[in-house]
């Protein structure tokens, strides 16, 4: 249902116009602020956090929208040509709304922006689905010894 | 340069010469202390006339030179030597540096620093690799990762032309090196993995122009293939590469181009082969899918084709054919032929009849199991049906060799003309293979596989091997426990030199295999060694350190670059990351 909306979308979005003032965005809230000064910015929620049937949808789409063939299948986003989605890192930060900027518009080292494809619903259905990847222990340490 | 010194090259390399009489297409000119050319010469050898090291000697080798490249990533292709300088080639972003060989230290005379984008990262299916640039006419030329080709000047570095052959955005990225035949630059592009329509092109040696575009798949106008010139050994018909395609699948089908060509000058023939179908899912693609997984020859000034082969039809396993084709005369069934030898990734050594694309020999070279064997009067393979995939057969396991192929086609091989023997690496591993439907979805991979890999029979994971393709036979073989990635190199010398994926670079005796030296070089070695004359007249052997090329290969835990992408290690290779991790160091190795 998801997908298929989402697909019926494609081709529709709309070029964006220029503007001359910085419209309102998302606060990044991992990002150093100069001058203790924070930019006019909103702060994104999911608005599906924790939602397992949710999540199972967000699923469909990993695979669907062809997001398993750079971030990997098994298990599901442990990296391949993109970074790894289950390690509880984030290159560009973990915040929602960090997760769904990247997916929305992208980022610039070839992560394809998906938010005309998708929408914002089909974002976060992706994001709550991340988020709900099980993060394995000892991330931080391989060992070899025994 | 001097007088003297011009005299004792021509010297050597008629010297040379007289040991090469089983090689085609020599690198035109008198030195042949050089390395100008990513296979050393047009018939991609990788054999040199060079025989100051030997079997007897080589013990003593030992490092003289290092230089950090900067730039971490597969570290494949190989440098080249013009005249006293030596030219490198990074990973992305693709640096290109001129180091001054007359010099102590060997500084750098320029480096060229091109701007490359970043997206091309994410759009590259197996790292950001390059595979090594073409020196013609006083220019470097290589692709830069983003869809360009670039030119530039051998003497001061400045770049001559810049021509975007590709589209990332299409899926489409640029990792092999060009060939250059005549006036002709020819390039193709990576892409098997998002459903490119692909092609190759040929570009004028002078501006930098297109001359002509040619597909791999497709109507045959298209593909440059008329009724009155193209020739398939096997086939008939018009339009094969549409006929072949299913649901007109041709449109996505991939056969990209990312490995090696080469050339015979007497036939005119260029050489190179394509990649696998796409997508994974062979369901989607009913028919043999030509010319996907195939060798195909074409003129190069004009690109027409004149014949193809496909090694697998209708590719149920990602077997690109994008191997080098090297060519050699050898005496088969004791009639002389002039052959072109390719190690494919299906696990079959092939050797055609150049001139008309016929199968003469195909043995296996390296364990497999998706085909029985390659009937020679048709030059099909006989397939094993319990190991056809698709979404309707599930996850059909242990299929050997894996995706990765018996060979990587990024690892090349070498011949020589003195022990008639080919030398290659291998990697040893199975897989299993579950396909889905792929949905094609532009600037998004199509690929659909899930595909655990184990190793293969035996208890081993790769190997370097000497082969004697006029017979199709294994003569000795180097077991080693990861995967081999690296390319070959013999010399008249009777040594043979490669690399280990845990960081050996090696060489060993050409006839016997006895290995005669080592050397832990830093990183996993994924490039390809290559030997020349130094200003001293002494004979030097370089390679690159830096493993990469293959996400799964290097499985994640080799890198420590980002902290935000932290990997498991594969079960296939769970400790490679404790003998190695990423690199970028060039070695220069000496008596």
């Amino acid at each position: 249902m998801l997908l298929t909306g989402a697909l019926l979308s494609c081709g529709q979005q709309r070029a964006p116009q220029p503007a001359s003032v910085a419209p309102p965005g998302i606060a990044h809230e991992s990002h150093i602020v100069a001058g203790d000064v924070a930019p006019e910015a909103s702060i994104l929620r999911n608005p599906h956090a924790g939602d397992a049937a949710v999540a199972r949808s967000g699923a469909l789409l990993f695979t669907a929208m062809n997001c398993d063939g750079c971030h990997g299948t098994n298990p599901p986003g442990a990296g391949w040509v993109g970074p790894n989605l289950g390690d509880g890192r984030w290159r560009y930060g973990g915040a929602d709304a960090e997760v769904f900027s990247s997916i929305y518009y992208g980022r610039p080292r070839g992560m394809p922006a998906f938010g005309g494809a998708l929408g914002a619903e089909g974002v976060w259905t992706l994001v709550t689905y991340l988020q709900s990847l099980p993060v394995p222990p000892n991330v931080a340490t391989e060992s070899w010894q025994n | 340069m001097p007088a003297t010194r011009i005299a004792a090259l021509t010297w050597i390399a008629v010297l040379g010469c007289a040991n090469c009489a089983g090689a085609v297409g020599q690198t035109p000119g008198p030195v042949d202390g050089q390395w100008t050319m990513p296979a050393k010469d047009y018939a991609a050898t990788r054999y040199s006339p060079l025989g100051e090291i030997t079997a007897q000697n080589a013990r003593s080798l030992h490092p003289v030179w290092t230089f950090s490249t900067g730039v971490l990533g597969g570290h494949e292709g190989q440098p080249l030597v013009v005249g006293d300088t030596m030219y490198v080639v990074t990973p992305w972003p693709n640096v290109l540096y001129a180091f001054d060989l007359t010099r102590e230290g060997y500084p750098l005379k320029w480096k060229y620093r091109p701007e490359v984008s970043a997206n091309a990262l994410g759009v590259a299916c197996c790292d950001a690799v390059n595979r090594g640039a073409f020196y013609a006419d006083g220019k470097i030329i290589y692709n830069l990762l983003d869809g360009h080709t670039v030119a530039v000047d051998a003497h001061s570095g400045r770049e001559l032309w810049k021509t975007r052959i590709a589209e990332v955005g299409n899926g489409e990225t640029t990792t092999m090196a060009p060939l250059v035949v005549r006036d002709r630059v020819i390039v193709g592009a990576a892409g098997g993995e998002f459903g490119i329509y692909g092609w190759i092109k040929g570009l004028d040696l002078a501006s930098g122009r297109p001359a002509w575009s040619a597909r791999n798949l497709g109507p045959d106008e298209e593909m440059r293939a008329r009724g009155d010139t193209f020739r398939p050994p096997y086939d008939q018909g018009t339009d094969l590469g549409t006929h072949s395609w299913g649901n007109d699948s041709w449109r996505t089908g991939g056969a990209p181009v990312w490995g090696w060509m080469s050339y015979d000058p007497d036939l005119d023939l260029v050489y190179y082969g394509t990649g696998n179908a796409s997508p994974y899912n062979p369901e989607q693609r009913p028919g043999d899918n030509k010319w996907s997984a195939s060798v195909l020859a074409r003129r190069p000034g004009d690109g027409s084709l004149v014949w193809a082969y496909q090694f697998t039809p209708h590719d149920n396993w990602d077997y690109d054919a994008t191997g080098a084709m090297v060519l050699a005369d050898l005496t088969v069934g004791g009639r002389p032929v002039k052959a072109l030898v390719h190690f494919d990734k299906n696990g079959f050594a092939y050797t055609l009849d150049r001139a008309s694309g016929r199968v003469l020999i195909a043995q296996p070279f390296t364990p497999l199991n998706w085909a029985e064997a390659v009937d020679l009067a048709s030059g099909r393979p006989v397939l094993n049906p319990a190991k056809q995939t698709g979404v309707s057969r599930g996850n059909v396991k242990d299929i050997c060799p894996s995706l990765e192929g018996g060979v990587s086609p990024a690892s090349p091989p070498a011949y020589s003309p003195r022990t008639h023997l080919f030398y290659t690496a291998t990697a040893n591993l199975c897989m299993d293979y579950a396909t889905k439907h792929a949905q094609h979805l532009r600037g998004t991979p199509f690929v659909g596989v899930d595909s655990p890999y184990r190793g293969g029979p035996g208890g081993y994971l790769g190997s370097f091997l000497a082969w004697d393709a006029a017979r199709g036979r294994k003569v000795w073989e180097n077991k080693e426990p990861f995967p081999n990635w690296s390319g070959a190199l013999v010399t008249a010398g009777d040594v043979v030199f490669y690399g280990t994926l845990d960081g050996w670079f090696k060489s060993a005796d050409a006839r016997t295999g006895r290995v005669l030296s080592k050397f832990k070089v830093g990183s996993g070695v994924v490039g390809n060694p290559i030997t020349y004359r130094g200003p001293d007249g002494r004979q030097y052997v370089a390679v690159y350190a830096g493993i990469g090329g293959d996400w799964a290969l290097l499985a994640g835990d080799t890198r420590s670059d980002d902290p935000a992408d932290v990997r498991a290690p594969a079960d296939y290779v769970k400790d490679i990351a404790r003998y190695t991790s990423q690199g970028g160091i060039i070695w220069i190795f000496a008596l």
